[in-house]
C-alpha cells in the first residue's frame, strides 16, 4: 500500500516577544555556565577513580592457598585461565619429585568476568580495584606462575591524585578526592 | 633626533601604525587570544575543559600558538582540476581586503595621525569590507568541488543578506550626526552619549550583520562542518587553509573597530592630547579593547546557538534584521531632526 500523502502545516510563529525571550534566556543560561561552569572531567594522568574493593580487576594468585585442583582453568569462559605442569620436590619421598598442576592466566584473552574468582573453594584467587595496566607488547600479557603470584605494579597510583565520584542532587554528578584511609 | 625619536616616527608613522602593527600584529594576537577564548568559553558552557594540557598553568593558550605553526608549516596540495592562479591568490587577496577597514578608521582626532583625510571614512571603510567577500566566492567557485560551490554559493546568499544591514545600520550614525566623518561622530558620542544607548536598534542590526559577514555561530552557514565539509575552503590545505579560515577572525576584529568607533565612543573617555603616546598610542589601546570585548561578545555567541538553515538565515535577516535597521536609520535622522547629537 503507497504512504498515504499528508498536507503538513508548518508549525506556529511565535512572536517577536517571544524569540527575543527565548534568546534572553538561552544566552544568560550560557553566561551562568561561563561563570559557573560545574565540570567534571577526570584529567586522567593526574587524577585517577579510586576504585571499590568489589572490583573485578586483575586476578592474583595466593600460592599458598591454592590446591591445584583446576576449577577456574575449566570453569573459565573465555579459556584465559590454563593449568601448567611444574615438576617440584616430594616430600614424601625425599630426592624424587612430582609434578603439579598450577593456574597461569593470559590476559590477551581474559574478559574480567571474575568466575575463576568465584569458583575457587579455598578462595585462593583475588581482585586487585584497578585495571589499567599497560603493558608494551602482546606476549607480556600472557602471565607465568611468578607474575601470577603477586600483585601487578600500578603507576598510576603513585603518579596520580584519587578521586571519586558522587551524585549532588544540585549540580549533578560532582568529583571528589577519595580519603586515604577510606576503601 | 635620537634613535628612539626617529625610530618612534618610523612606527607611529600612520599608514605604518595602522596597516602594520594594528593590521597585522595586533590582529594576528587578537585573532589567536579570540580562538583560545572561543574554545575554552565553549567547553566551560559544555562543562568540558578545553585546551589543557599544552600548559596548564596558562589555560592551554600556546595550543593555538601550536596551531598555528602546524598550519604555518604543512604541506599545501593543490588538486589537479583547481583553477590554479585563482585557488591561490584569492584566499591572500581575501585576508588582505579583511584587515584593510582598519587602514581608514582613525583612533585619534589630532589630524597630523589621520591615516588618511578624513571626510568621507565611514563610506570608505563600509567599501572596502564588501569587497572581501567576493574571493570567498570565487575560491569556492576556483576549487571545483561540489561542497566548495555549495558553500560558495550560500556565502552568496549571505552577502545579500548582511550587506545592506551592515551598510544601513553603520550609516544610520552618519545620518544622527549628518557627517561622514568618524571624527565627528566620535567628537558628538563624547559630547552626548555613546551610540550604543542612542540607538541600540541600530547597533544590534549592525552587530548581527557583523556576525553573519563574518559566519558567526548562529549564521554559520556556509563553512558548516556536518553538512558542506568546509564550504568554499573543502580543498584548501596548510596555510591557505589557515588564512581562508582567519580572514573571517580579521574581517571580524576590523568590524569590530568600525562598530567601536561608531557605536562604543571610540576612544571616548579619553581626550586626546600632545604628543605620540597621549595622542595616539593609547586613544588606539582604548579602541582596540572596545573591539575586543566585542569580539568576545561575538565568539561567546557560539557556545549558546546552534547553526541556522540558510533559509531560516535569510528569512531572519530580510524579515527581522532588516527592517530593524530602517528603524535605526529612522532614529538616527529623528535624533538629527532633534538635534540631540
Amino acid at each position: 500500500m503507497p504512504a498515504r500523502p499528508v498536507a503538513k502545516a508548518l508549525p506556529k510563529r511565535r512572536g517577536l516577544f517571544e524569540g527575543f525571550k527565548g534568546n534572553i534566556a538561552a544566552i544568560s543560561l550560557g553566561v551562568k555556565y561561563l561563570i559557573d561552569p560545574k565540570r567534571f572531567t577526570l584529567i586522567y594522568p593526574n587524577e585517577y577513580i579510586k576504585l571499590d574493593p568489589g572490583y573485578r580487576g586483575f586476578i592474583v594468585l595466593e600460592k599458598k592457598k591454592c590446591i591445584n585442583c583446576s576449577s577456574c582453568a575449566r570453569i573459565c569462559p573465555a579459556a584465559a585461565m590454563k593449568m601448567i605442569k611444574l615438576p617440584e620436590p616430594d616430600p614424601r619421598h625425599p630426592g624424587k619429585t612430582k609434578i603439579k598442576l598450577w593456574p597461569v592466566i593470559n590476559y590477551q584473552r581474559c574478559i574480567f568476568c571474575g568466575y575463576c574468582v568465584d569458583v575457587c573453594p579455598t578462595e585462593a584467587l583475588y581482585h586487585v580495584p584497578y585495571h589499567d595496566i599497560v603493558y608494551e607488547n602482546l606476549a607480556e600479557m600472557d602471565w607465568d606462575l611468578e607474575t601470577f603470584t603477586k600483585p601487578p605494579d600500578y603507576p598510576t597510583a603513585s603518579e596520580g591524585m584519587p578521586v571519586k565520584y558522587i551524585v549532588d542532587e544540585e549540580r549533578g554528578l560532582v568529583k571528589v578526592k577519595a580519603q586515604e584511609g577510606e576503601q | 633626533m635620537s634613535l628612539v625619536e626617529v625610530l618612534a616616527s618610523i612606527v607611529f608613522y600612520p599608514p605604518i601604525y595602522q596597516l602594520v602593527i594594528v593590521g597585522l600584529i595586533v590582529t594576528l594576537g587578537v585573532v589567536i587570544i579570540i580562538l583560545w577564548f572561543e574554545r575554552k568559553a565553549t567547553a566551560r558552557v559544555q562543562r568540558r575543559l578545553g585546551p589543557y594540557h599544552v600548559a596548564p598553568k596558562l589555560a592551554g593558550m600556546p595550543q593555538l600558538l601550536a596551531d598555528l605553526l602546524r598550519y604555518a608549516f604543512q604541506e599545501i596540495i593543490i588538486p589537479r582540476t583547481v583553477d590554479r592562479g585563482v585557488f591561490i591568490t584569492a584566499p591572500i587577496i581575501a585576508t588582505v581586503l579583511s584587515i584593510l577597514p582598519i587602514a581608514v578608521v582613525p583612533f585619534t582626532s589630532i589630524p597630523d595621525y589621520w591615516p588618511i583625510p578624513m571626510d568621507y571614512s565611514v563610506l570608505v571603510a563600509l567599501a572596502i569590507s564588501t569587497v572581501s567577500p567576493i574571493f570567498l566566492v570565487l575560491a569556492g567557485w576556483a576549487s571545483n568541488n561540489k561542497f566548495s560551490i555549495i558553500g560558495g554559493v550560500r556565502e552568496a546568499f549571505i552577502i545579500t543578506a548582511y550587506e545592506l544591514i551592515a551598510i544601513l545600520s553603520i550609516l544610520s550614525v552618519s545620518a544622527a550626526t549628518l557627517s561622514f566623518n568618524f571624527i565627528d561622530i566620535v567628537n558628538a558620542q563624547m559630547n552626548t552619549a555613546w551610540f550604543i544607548i542612542l540607538n541600540p536598534i541600530a547597533f544590534m542590526a549592525a552587530f548581527l550583520a557583523v556576525l553573519m559577514s563574518t559566519s558567526g555561530f548562529p549564521f554559520e552557514i556556509p563553512e558548516s562542518e556536518n553538512e558542506v565539509v568546509a564550504g568554499p575552503f573543502t580543498e584548501y590545505s596548510g596555510i591557505l587553509y589557515g588564512l581562508n579560515m582567519g580572514a573571517a577572525y580579521m574581517k571580524r576584529f576590523a568590524f569590530s573597530i568600525i562598530l567601536a568607533v561608531a557605536f562604543l565612543g571610540g576612544w571616548s573617555p579619553l581626550t586626546p592630547g600632545e604628543g605620540i603616546l597621549y595622542g595616539y598610542l593609547l586613544p588606539s589601546i582604548v579602541v582596540i579593547i572596545k573591539a575586543f570585548i566585542l569580539m568576545m561578545v561575538f565568539s561567546f555567541l557560539r557556545s549558546v546557538y546552534g547553526r541556522y538553515r540558510l533559509d531560516q538565515a535569510l528569512q531572519g535577516a530580510w524579515r527581522l534584521v532588516f527592517p530593524m535597521a530602517l528603524i535605526g536609520f529612522g532614529i538616527g535622522i529623528i535624533e538629527a531632526y532633534l538635534g540631540l547629537t
